[in-house]
């Protein structure tokens, strides 16, 4: 145990380790002896000018009369920040999981709309000019226009390459 | 664990009301607090007093202390102002430049500015307890004595010692209990004839 003690004052022990020998050099009279000795002989290699005795009892008989203090465990406190800081994380990062989420579901649309696009846009291209006809004698009974009659004197154009490759305009 | 880290745990100790726990504390600080003293009050007498007034303040002020920085450095403030508070209470000067802080405190080892503070009824003791560790440290084989004093004196870790005495940490572990108990073994029997004085 007095090893133990020596690299417990070198601050060479594990947490556990040096827990529960310090209850131990706390309430052991032997134990607190090595203590106060190896503590004493390092004072004297490094201050040989200022060794006195004496000095610690008068603090420990005048402790006696000091009522106990009493304070919020420091660990506490650091326990309830990490808990405070692990519940944020956590928040953030299950915001952060229904964002990405949210925007994986709207890339995935995008593609889907534009190929949707894509596919219509050919198959308006290939109205003929009969269907123009069609649609002309019966857009003014149509009920989504606002045009109403007007639409009559509206002409529908619209152009496709001849047989030789020129650009023809068809009415 | 670090030295630092021992502190911390005995400080939560008192904190949660352990007075035996300050107990070990004053053990560990004593004589570092009291030479910083004093360095302030030249008065060997008034400087135990003041050392005594600065633990009780520090004991007073521990629900206080969040360990934002080491125990020594807050220790070691509450010294310096207690000092300065007794010598201003008695209307006197400091005697040493009052720019010197804390921090200085740590580091500070000029011997030549410090004398003796010991009271006349143990400085003799003092003595032989300081020729008693030196004849001691003298004594003791080659790697005993250099682990102690790298320890001791130069404040290494043990994983520094091992690498400067090329050997593992657990040997260095050894070596520094073993010279620390071949030490007190010199010191035993002087310290038991001082009965009712505590080191």
């Amino acid at each position: 145990m007095k090893q133990e003690i020596s690299a417990l004052m070198d601050g060479e022990l594990f947490e556990d380790e040096a827990d529960s020998l310090l209850e131990l050099v706390k309430l052991e009279s032997g134990a607190h002896k090595d203590w106060e000795m190896y503590h004493l002989i390092g004072d004297v290699l490094r201050q040989p000018e200022y060794i006195h005795c004496g000095l610690s009892a008068k603090v420990h008989g005048r402790l006696q009369d000091e009522p106990t203090v009493l304070a919020p465990r420091v660990r506490a406190v650091k326990q309830k920040i990490r808990t405070f800081a692990l519940s944020a994380v956590a928040s953030l990062a299950a915001v952060s999981v229904v964002a990405w989420m949210s925007l994986q579901i709207t890339h995935e649309a995008a593609p889907q709309m534009a190929m949707q696009q894509n596919g219509l846009h050919p198959a308006s291209a290939q109205i003929k000019s009969k269907s123009n006809d069609y649609l002309m004698a019966h857009q003014e009974f149509s009920p989504s226009t606002d045009m109403n009659g007007g639409a009559y004197y509206i002409r529908n154009v619209s152009y496709s390459p001849d047989e030789n490759g020129a650009w023809d305009k068809q009415q | 664990m670090a030295d630092r880290e021992v502190d911390q745990q005995l400080v939560e100790r008192v904190q949660r009301g352990d007075k035996h726990a300050f107990d070990l504390l004053v053990t560990k600080y004593q004589r570092k607090l009291g030479r910083l003293i004093s360095r302030f009050v030249r008065d060997p007498a008034e400087a135990e007093d003041v050392t005594q007034d600065a633990f009780i303040k520090a004991y007073r002020a521990l629900p206080g202390f969040r360990g934002e920085s080491a125990f020594y450095t807050w220790l070691y403030r509450i010294g310096i102002n207690t000092a300065k508070n007794h010598l201003l209470a008695n209307k006197r000067r400091p005697q040493i430049n009052t720019s010197f802080d804390a921090e200085d405190a740590e580091s500070f080892e000029e011997a030549s500015l410090l004398r003796e503070v010991s009271t006349p009824e143990n400085e003799l003791m003092s003595k032989e307890v300081v020729n008693v560790v030196q004849t001691s440290l003298q004594q003791l084989p080659e790697d005993l004595r250099s682990a102690l004093t790298l320890r001791e004196i130069e404040g290494l870790s043990y994983e520094e010692i091992a690498s400067v005495m090329n050997c593992p940490i657990g040997t260095v572990r050894s070596r520094i209990f073993r010279a620390r108990e071949a030490v007190a073994e010199n010191l035993r029997p002087l310290l038991e004839t001082s009965k009712g004085n505590r080191w």
